[in-house]
């Protein structure tokens, strides 16, 4: 039942920034492919570019060089369609409407009425029903970040985009958190119409934790140093943590990390 | 707690300041001088002459060339306040009316008034009083302008047009050229206007509140010609600017009196016959003024000054008890008065006029 | 005593008594001072003066007040409407921004006691040139809270609008709007006493109905007690609707930490 084509193809995906006085180079030829339905995450230590490889997949910035591909169609155009559905480490919600109208809020943005889910089963899915008529500057880190799950699926989206949605939370939320998501991935439908997902993020654990792949970027300007498979079996639990193959990865992943940095 | 103490050490500190500024503000403000222990004559005296005494004239509005202003600054300027052993220090209010306020608390000595504001402050509450020494406007100096080819030709034309006033309501002068051209208030829509003449030639208004030597020129050389109506055209007693003081002052100081009122008098009758040189001297204290424009406003109050018969009879400044119960009366009747003045004598006086054109 | 009259007797003592008492110790003070030095009336009235005229004929004073009100309330509608209009179009479009704001400032900067009566040349007598110069006076701060308050959005927000392909349209209703409110709120705060002065301003120089003119009126004829009830008027006036902005502030922001936060 897998798809033979790739949900999204990266080509040679360069950028630098070039406001300043001196250009920033972040990132040079980073190709990837991700089939549908993967769980990708991709590591890097601070400024190596993850997060701005996720912005341009997202549409949210141009790259000086390379392409994007999502379904066979530019960023833009997936964005157009609703196929995407973006979390940052900020929730940035609309203080001034509830859970509930926030969640709603990607279904009122042109057009995206044709298709989407309603927002009670959302809110029902990420946990937080009893809190929708709750306003954002009610609820603690760990439900926002819930929230702007919940309205990031809200157009359901085939690609999630997640850019260390968990980094501001304390640590055992995040934890928490880390498992929520996991449910919350496994339960969106049946398997052929899992979600892809690409998750940035610069913890080792997290990322072994989470994912079916594994990307390292590293050095400046980010490059692809690793792309490894992380075959674990699933459901992940927090036992798997302290299993034996999770440790490899993670001792191979941090030296790989480490001995790269610049 | 801490904070608490130092908030009420410092509202203390503040109060002892304020009160201290209050206790050592100086009684004598500017310009009240008490009698001189010597003042002269004017005679020659052997021994060391005595000191001027000084006070405090303030004119009724700005700087120009109104008839009393006129006196005023030729008899400072040619010397006849130091010859009656003067020292004036000439003034302008800052906010019409405020010369009242000053003139009640003592700070100002003498004034310049018009007759019917004169009137106004013995019926006021409460009242200021104000006494004429001089009455050098023997008209009124109201008048409504209309342009010239608005082809209104009398106020019986005024039927059904818009009247500007200016004050709080609409002056006597009005409602009696109303009245003796058989028209009604409501036969007029009546608004109430600032000073810009430019909402007569805008033709917001078609009927305009003017002082007669001043805004008709002034829109003249604009090049609008206008035509001006009077109560006096119809009638109606009115009379000009004064020259004034406290009645209190007066008693007190009827040496200092005499001598400031002989001086400014003395100052007309110069400005009569030098008149470009009486310019001159408007000039240096209005120096943004217009030559031709004040030249214009002196003549016509010179002519307005001479206008009747007290002149005739009692010469520059003469006024009599008739005028004044004319007046009095008129403004009875046109609700331009509050309630009556028992007896008019108290407004004016005839004691210090003795100015007769020669000396 | 039951909790909910405990709550309200201190709100009273937090809210009400302090400018009460500073209230009656200034007054106080003032009729000592008047009544000590003999200060005459023409110059300062007492406040019993003051009280004497004011109870005289309270109607007066309210009906006149209502009516610079309404002309101030119609002139701040008038002046933040075509204020935010134009807001909306400069925080679209940068090069309308610089072309527009230094017009702005400059109109900001004009005298208005000199405009006063120009704008009677303009408008007439009516009401109109006071609503104008109510207006006049809201437009520019009006102007400058709204346009900052449009473009001062969360930039995560913007983003995920970004991300959704949302219309400018889109993006102004939903988030640039709302997040000008406490803005344009604290502008209100401002500019409702402006449109006040504006109005009280043109009805010195034309009209007989207003504050304006009853201190106009009282001023030439040195009605002193008058003058001091009228101004009185104006400033409770002016702090009922400051009361009022704060009760609406408190309503509408109930989600900007600015309200939150004044526990």
């Amino acid at each position: 039942m897998a798809n033979e084509t790739q949900h999204v193809r990266l080509r040679g995906l360069s950028h630098v920034f070039a406001d300043g006085r001196k250009p920033l180079h972040v990132l040079d030829d980073v190709s990837i492919d991700v089939p549908h339905g993967q769980f990708t995450s991709i590591i890097g230590p601070s400024g190596c570019g993850k997060s701005t490889l996720l912005r341009i997949v997202g549409g949210l910035l141009e790259p000086s060089a390379g392409a994007v591909r999502i379904d066979g169609a530019g960023p833009h155009d997936a964005q157009r369609r609703h196929d995407i559905g973006i979390v940052f480490q900020e929730p940035a919600l609309l203080p001034w409407r509830t859970v509930a109208g926030n969640v709603r809020l990607p279904l009122e943005i042109d057009g995206a009425r044709r298709r989407g889910t309603d927002a009670e089963s959302l809110l029902d899915l990420v946990g937080l029903s009893e809190f929708r008529d709750y306003y954002p500057h009610q609820l603690s880190g760990g439900m926002s970040q819930r929230v702007a799950i919940a309205r990031a699926l809200a157009v359901d989206p085939t690609l999630l985009l997640m850019d260390e949605p968990f980094g501001a939370l304390d640590e055992i939320t995040r934890t928490a958190m880390r498992y929520e998501l996991l449910r919350i991935w496994a339960s969106q439908a049946e398997a052929t119409a899992r979600k892809t997902v690409l998750f940035v993020t610069h913890s080792i654990t997290e990322a072994i934790v989470m994912s079916d792949r594994i990307i390292v970027i590293n050095g400046r300007p980010g490059r692809v140093v690793a792309d490894a498979a992380v075959e674990l079996p699933r459901p992940r639990t927090q036992e798997i943590e302290r299993s034996a193959p999770f440790l490899d990865y993670a001792d191979h992943l941090r030296g790989l990390l480490i001995g790269a940095a610049a | 707690m801490k904070n608490h103490g130092l908030a009420y050490v410092l509202l203390a500190a503040l109060f002892a300041v304020v009160a201290f500024a209050a206790c050592n503000d100086d009684d004598d403000a500017a310009g009240t001088p008490g009698p001189s222990a010597l003042s002269a004559t004017g005679a020659n005296g052997t021994a060391t002459p005595a000191p001027p005494d000084e006070v405090t004239f303030m004119a009724g509005f700005k700087p120009q060339a109104n008839l009393p202003f006129v006196g005023a600054y030729v008899a400072q300027e040619k010397g006849f306040f130091a010859e009656e052993n003067l020292e004036v220090d000439i003034q302008h209010v800052a906010t019409p009316g405020d010369n009242f306020r000053l003139l009640a608390t003592g700070q100002v000595q003498f004034s310049t008034s018009d007759a019917t504001a004169l009137l106004e402050k013995w019926t006021s509450d409460p009242v200021i009083e104000v006494v004429s020494l001089a009455l050098i406007g023997q008209t009124g100096q109201q008048g409504f302008a209309v342009l010239a080819d608005s082809g209104i030709e009398s106020p019986a034309d005024w039927a059904g047009k818009t009247a500007g006033y200016k004050g709080s309501d609409v002056p006597p002068d009005y409602l009696a050229i109303l009245e003796a051209n058989g028209l009604d208030r409501s036969d007029v829509e009546e608004v109430r206007v600032p000073f810009a003449p430019q909402v007569l030639t805008e033709g917001q208004v078609d009927i305009f509140p003017v002082f007669i030597a001043n805004e008709p020129d002034t829109l003249s050389r604009e090049g609008f010609e206008t035509r001006v109506f009077t109560a006096a055209d119809y009638g109606a007693p009115t009379l000009g600017l004064s020259y004034v003081t406290t009645p209190d002052y007066a008693e007190e100081n009827p040496d200092i009196t005499a001598r400031f009122t002989r001086a400014v008098l003395r100052g007309i009758a110069y400005a009569e016959t030098n008149r470009e040189e009486a310019i001159d001297i408007v000039l240096q204290y209005a120096p943004q003024e217009d030559r031709e424009h004040q030249r214009y406003m002196l003549d016509t109050e010179l002519d307005m000054a001479q206008a009747s018969a007290s002149y005739e009879s009692l010469g520059l400044g003469g006024q009599t008890l008739s005028q004044w119960q004319a007046l009095h009366d008129f403004l009875i009747e046109h609700d331009g008065l509050p309630r009556e003045i028992a007896d008019l004598s108290v407004v004016f006086t005839e004691d210090f006029t003795a100015y007769d054109g020669g000396e | 005593m039951n909790g909910r009259l405990r709550g309200i007797l201190r709100g009273v003592v937090t809210y009400v008594l302090p400018p009460a008492i500073t209230f009656a110790v200034v007054i106080g003070l003032w009729e000592a001072y008047v009544t000590w030095r003999d200060v005459s009336i023409l110059v300062v009235p007492a406040p019993s003066d003051v009280w004497e005229r004011f109870a005289d004929d309270p109607g007066y004073f309210w009906g006149e007040g209502w009516w610079t009100l309404y002309e101030a309330t119609l002139g701040l509608i008038a002046g933040s409407a075509v204020a935010i209009a134009l807001a909306v179009i400069m925080a679209h479009s940068r090069p309308v921004e610089r072309g527009l704001l230094p017009l702005a400032i400059a109109m900001k900067v004009t005298p208005l006691v000199a405009i006063g009566p120009v704008l009677i040349v303009i408008f007439g007598f009516g009401t109109t040139p006071k609503i104008f110069l109510a207006a006049l006076l809201c437009f520019f701060p009006m102007l400058v809270n709204a346009l900052i308050g449009f473009r001062d959005v969360d930039s995560g927000a913007l983003e995920f609008m970004r991300s959704l392909r949302a219309s400018p349209w889109s993006i102004f209703w939903k988030l640039r709007a709302p997040s000008s409110l406490p803005y344009v709120l604290s502008a209100l705060r401002i500019t409702y006493p402006l449109a006040l002065v504006g109005a009280v301003i043109a009805e010195w120089f034309t009209g007989n109905r207003g504050l304006g003119f009853v201190v106009y009126s009282a001023a030439q004829n040195l009605r002193t007690p008058e003058l001091f009830s009228a101004i009185a008027v104006l400033a409770l006036i002016g702090v009922a609707i400051n009361i009022a902005l704060s009760l609406l502030e408190r309503r509408v922001l109930f989600w900007h930490e600015s309200v939150r936060s004044t526990r």
